[in-house]
């Protein structure tokens, strides 16, 4: 079994069962998890920030950071392994936040609202999510069956 | 003893912050310092004149040839390169010992350290601020120090805290307090004074989650630290102990004119360099 590390502002994708795609601390950055149970291709992404706007040049060469660049390339990435976005399975972790009545530290928050918003506008529905709080998460994908287990801080393992 | 006192031994029993790392830093903080002094001051240290040599030679710079002199890697890395390499080799060995107590993930406590020193640096360039570097790399990269104490201690009391956190009321340093009767920016200011750090250095790290409660004059210091530790956890570097569970300071945004776009920016800017000092630390990033 091979351990893949995404980074962060990073995505990976994979055919190989023998995979396990894991990405670690997740605070207000989303993990989103794309699988297609027919031809058995899943990738990962761990993205950081809503909009690449504030930075055209990064968002070239770091397109794994913001939520409008990474995302599409997840599912090109997919697509070009053989997935169908018929049959795409998706489920999202993370957006959490620190504890702040005021809601200033709230990337987390927009970080999902511009996900949502992009499903909708492409009809893709979410199967599954554990979202915000004031936890950390750590989020897995098994190739071999998408199954994806989330590590979350204060509650132990979870299967989303 | 009581817990208090228990714990007050264990910091007088805390390794000394390294003489020569100190003594170069306060080279440092001069900006006309001089090469010959502060190659002086280093060589007394074999393993610190060898990990600069190394990180000199290492394939980040993809130096054409091999440099052998100590003085010739000092002048090639100046002075930014060298104080993030000699405050986190002293540190590094500070936060390595293990965390009975808090069960964190494998060096949690450090990667947060590194990401909350790297944030301040950020922030300070960002927003052109007029605070001294050295000072406010080494209270950020220090900050949680008094964790590294507390934890051989927390363990029968680390389920009351983890509990108080989980009601969702208390945030981690508050229940600590309530549990314990003190927190680990306590524990973390009275290890800097066995350090006999500046009184700068020492407020930041004891007030870093109340810095209202800091003197006037180390005030905006505080604060920086206290900005750049909520930034660090809300990314989510270094939160394996107490997820989120920090209590935010939205006011230090507003004062420093942070808007939701800058406060992205700044997010961008943290991950590109820190990514850079973790391949210069020899961290994993993630």
């Amino acid at each position: 079994m091979a351990l893949v590390t995404v980074g962060i502002a990073d995505l990976k994708v994979s055919k190989d069962p023998e995979d396990t795609l894991v990405t670690y601390s997740l605070g207000a950055c989303i993990g989103l998890a794309v699988y297609d149970p027919v031809v058995k291709v899943g990738g990962l992404l761990h993205y950081m920030l809503p909009d690449s706007s504030i930075n055209k040049e990064k968002a070239a060469t770091h397109p794994a950071m913001f939520a409008n660049k990474g995302i599409p390339l997840l599912f090109k990435q997919c697509y070009s392994l053989g997935a169908d976005k018929q049959r795409l399975i998706i489920k999202v972790a993370g957006a959490s936040q620190i504890m702040d009545n005021a809601g200033a530290f709230n990337i987390g928050k927009r970080n999902y609202a511009i996900l949502r918003k992009m499903f909708w506008k492409n009809n893709i529905r979410i199967a599954g999510e554990d979202i915000g709080g004031n936890v950390n998460r750590t989020m897995y994908m098994e190739i071999r069956d998408g199954k994806i287990n989330l590590k979350v801080s204060k509650k132990g393992m979870i299967e989303l | 003893m009581s817990l208090m006192e228990e714990i007050i031994a264990a910091v007088d029993d805390m390794p000394p912050f390294p003489q020569v790392v100190q003594r170069a830093m306060q080279a440092l903080a001069d900006p006309e310092y001089e090469v010959v002094g502060l190659v002086d001051i280093l060589k007394v240290d074999q393993a610190i004149t060898a990990s600069i040599l190394k990180l000199c030679n290492s394939a980040y710079f993809g130096l054409p040839r091999k440099v052998s002199s100590l003085r010739e890697a000092v002048v090639y890395l100046g002075a930014n390169q060298l104080r993030q390499l000699l405050l986190s080799g002293a540190a590094s060995k500070i936060f390595e010992k293990p965390n009975a107590g808090y069960t964190v993930f494998a060096d949690e406590l450090w990667r947060h350290a590194l990401a909350t020193a790297v944030m301040a640096q950020v922030l300070r360039q960002s927003r052109r601020l007029n605070i001294n570097e050295n000072t406010l790399f080494t209270a950020a990269l220090l900050h949680d120090v008094g964790k590294v104490v507390l934890s051989n201690f927390v363990a029968d009391k680390y389920r009351d805290i983890e509990k108080m956190v989980e009601g969702g009321e208390s945030s981690f340093q508050e229940a600590e307090k309530k549990v314990l009767g003190f927190d680990h920016a306590d524990i973390g200011g009275k290890i800097a004074e066995k350090w006999e750090f500046p009184q700068s250095i020492i407020t930041a790290i004891a007030f870093h989650h109340e810095p209202a409660r800091a003197a006037k004059e180390f005030r905006v210091l505080t604060e920086l630290v206290a900005l750049s530790n909520n930034l660090a956890v809300m990314v989510g570097y270094g939160t394996g102990v107490d997820g989120l569970a920090c209590r935010g300071h939205g006011l230090l945004l507003k004062k420093l004119k942070i808007t939701d776009q800058g406060m992205e920016e700044l997010v961008m800017l943290f991950q590109l360099e820190m990514a850079k000092t973790c391949e210069v630390a020899g961290v994993d990033e993630d």
